[in-house]
């Protein structure tokens, strides 16, 4: 009994909760890299809004007057996907027609301006609904891990299957584009091209991950800083480092958020800022101190 | 140039008197005029004590955020910094929400003085961290600190909000932010601190622009790079709390207004000029927002920020897209 509880419970839980750790690690690690800003992560720039936004519409669409769902809940994972997928791509159409399309600011600000747009969306559609249906939307914004399957992990393993190879061809250019874009062109690299190739790669592992455990924050921009801060170089070293602290991150934050408050249980997406915030500023102060 | 002032000023005229008299019930020009002349009916005191009020919060706080961002985004050189990376939307919710849950306080004073104690706290949490850094010219741990700040405050702030249901009932109008039915009293705190910020705008001016260069040309010219960074995060600080005293946690008006005030005004003028427009450009927002916050969802409200996204972000789009790039 305890056998099977494990199996088909905890471990698909565990497992899914590093992979997708690691996913959104390194999802934000590329973005900061492309857009040469720290804060520009897919969290903030519409990304995991678009999903929500999918969410929240599919919610929507498909309940009846009991609120009771019209389709199977399996298909909510594909919403988000689509919504953000559909948010990158618009904010990507935007960013092209722009008539400076290779400065990374403008890319910046569409996506906060369409991120915010999204947001606002939810919210109005989450005060216009029954009550239910917020509730269940807010426990997905919050993000956790807790019905975890082994097709949820199938999902997100198999995004991750796919980008580690990408990764480690990329991991060159990833170098270059952090020069200012004349120096990084002198180096023989396709500045723009390479940019559009990392952003994409950065929203699906983002789409993958946020469509399993929801919208969970904070690692994505942390976790690569993080790296940094402890590995130092970029290089494969550190894409290794930051997956395996968003792992760690999301782990911990679920474990503790089943156990603290037994037999209560809390999102893990409400503690990941919890456990990692101290870890960062602690590691940012202690790394300045060895410098001075 | 002073066409744009004039302009900006006309529009924020035209929306207060539009704020006034629009919402969900629609007066005429003549029972908002006798109002404000004190009529004693009770739509004139209604409008004299929900309407007028309203306004003016709305328009004090806009500026003030929009100054506070702007002044984020000068010193830091990034586009995305705002006062809640600072830290002061969370620390203000945190403050307010252990004074609930802790304390038992509750009477609209208290909240929107702990929002104080609580923005001012955090934002020297942020400081303190950024700090112990040294004094270096590079900008971007503060801003890493203070979302890391800001998101260890929020997620403690959830936590106590899940464990207690009454709490996040009583405190969910005041932590979505807004401009009705807030304490009067805290209108005085933007009324000093909006003034007050002006004139230190004024006097840091020069050093601002010269930090549009990098760091070490700024040094170069005679620019106290560190000193004049504290400066102005400190103020962007202080008028982010007045803001949060006064209204609530406001998000992406601090964000989106010196954007639009970069396009719509001359970028060969100096800071303080941009200082002005965008200072407008919040009130006009923040205060269009909220006549457009009491129509929308009718009986209901909007949220605040909810409806700032909806009105700012097409037209930050309209902006990006029509005019030439403006640099930082």
């Amino acid at each position: 009994m305890d056998g099977v509880i494990v199996w088909t419970l905890r471990l698909p839980r565990v497992v899914l909760a590093v992979l997708a750790g690691m996913a959104l690690a390194l999802a934000g690690a590329l973005m900061q890299r492309a857009l040469r800003n720290p804060l520009a992560v897919p969290s903030i720039l519409g990304v995991s809004d678009g999903a929500a936004l999918g969410v929240v519409t599919f919610l929507w669409l498909f309940s009846n007057e009991s609120n009771a769902l019209t389709v199977s809940v399996h298909w909510l994972p594909v919403a988000a996907i689509l919504g953000a997928c559909g948010l990158a791509a618009l904010i990507a159409i935007l960013a092209l027609q722009d008539p400076r399309p290779n400065d990374p600011l403008r890319l910046i600000l569409y996506g906060v301006a369409m991120s915010a747009l999204a947001k606002a969306a939810v919210t109005l559609m989450m005060i216009i609904g029954p009550v239910y249906r917020a509730g269940q939307a807010l426990r997905w914004l919050t993000g956790s891990v807790n019905a975890a399957h082994w097709s949820d992990v199938a999902v997100v393993g198999g995004g991750l299957f796919i980008a580690v190879p990408v990764l480690i061809m990329a991991r060159l250019p990833l170098n270059q584009i952090t020069l200012d874009a004349a120096s990084a062109q002198s180096t023989g690299l396709a500045v723009n091209r390479s940019r559009v190739a990392l952003l994409i790669l950065s929203v699906l592992l983002t789409a993958l991950a946020v469509s399993q455990v929801g919208a969970i924050g904070f690692v994505g921009l942390i976790a690569p800083q993080a790296a940094r801060l402890y590995y130092g170089q970029f290089t494969l070293g550190y894409l290794v480092v930051t997956a395996l602290i968003g792992g760690l991150l999301v782990l911990t934050a679920d474990t503790v958020a089943r156990m603290i408050l037994y037999p209560l249980e809390l999102p893990a997406g409400a503690l990941t800022a919890l456990l990692g915030a101290p870890l960062f500023l602690t590691l940012l102060t202690r790394r300045q101190n060895v410098q001075s | 140039m002073i066409r744009t002032l004039i302009f900006l000023v006309l529009a924020l005229t035209l929306s207060c008197v539009a704020s006034l008299h629009l919402g969900l019930r629609v007066y005429a020009p003549e029972t908002v005029w006798s109002a404000l002349n004190g009529g004693a009916s009770t739509e004139e005191i209604i409008i004299r004590t929900l309407r007028v009020p309203r306004t003016i919060i709305g328009a004090l706080t806009g500026a003030a955020l929009a100054i506070s961002g702007l002044l984020m985004q000068s010193v830091t050189r990034n586009p995305l910094a705002e006062p809640g990376l600072l830290g002061i939307n969370a620390g203000a919710a945190f403050a307010v929400t252990v004074g609930l849950t802790v304390f038992a306080l509750s009477s609209p004073l208290a909240i929107g003085a702990l929002a104080v104690i609580g923005a001012l706290i955090a934002t020297a949490l942020v400081f303190g961290f950024g700090l112990t850094l040294g004094p270096s010219g590079n900008t971007g741990p503060i801003l890493l600190i203070g979302v890391t700040i800001a998101a260890l405050l929020a997620s403690l702030t959830q936590v106590m909000l899940l464990l207690d249901e009454t709490a996040l009932e009583t405190l969910l109008f005041w932590l979505s932010g807004g401009f009705a039915d807030r304490p009067l009293i805290m209108i005085w705190g933007g009324a000093i601190a909006l003034p007050v910020a002006l004139i230190a705008c004024a006097s840091m001016a020069s050093g601002i622009d010269a930090l549009r260069l990098d760091d070490q040309s700024a040094q170069g010219i005679g620019v106290g790079v560190t000193r004049i960074r504290l400066a102005a995060l400190t103020l962007a600080a202080l008028l982010a709390a007045a803001a949060v005293a006064m209204a609530g946690p406001v998000v992406f008006l601090g964000l989106i207004a010196p954007h639009i005030a970069r396009r719509i005004s001359d970028g060969s003028r100096g800071f303080f000029h941009l200082a002005l427009i965008t200072m407008l450009c919040g009130a006009v927002l923040a205060v269009l927002a909220d006549i457009l916050a009491r129509l929308i969802v009718a009986p209901g409200e909007a949220p605040i920020s909810a409806v700032l996204a909806l009105v700012g972000a097409p037209f930050l789009m309209y902006l990006l897209r029509s005019r030439r790039a403006v640099a930082l």
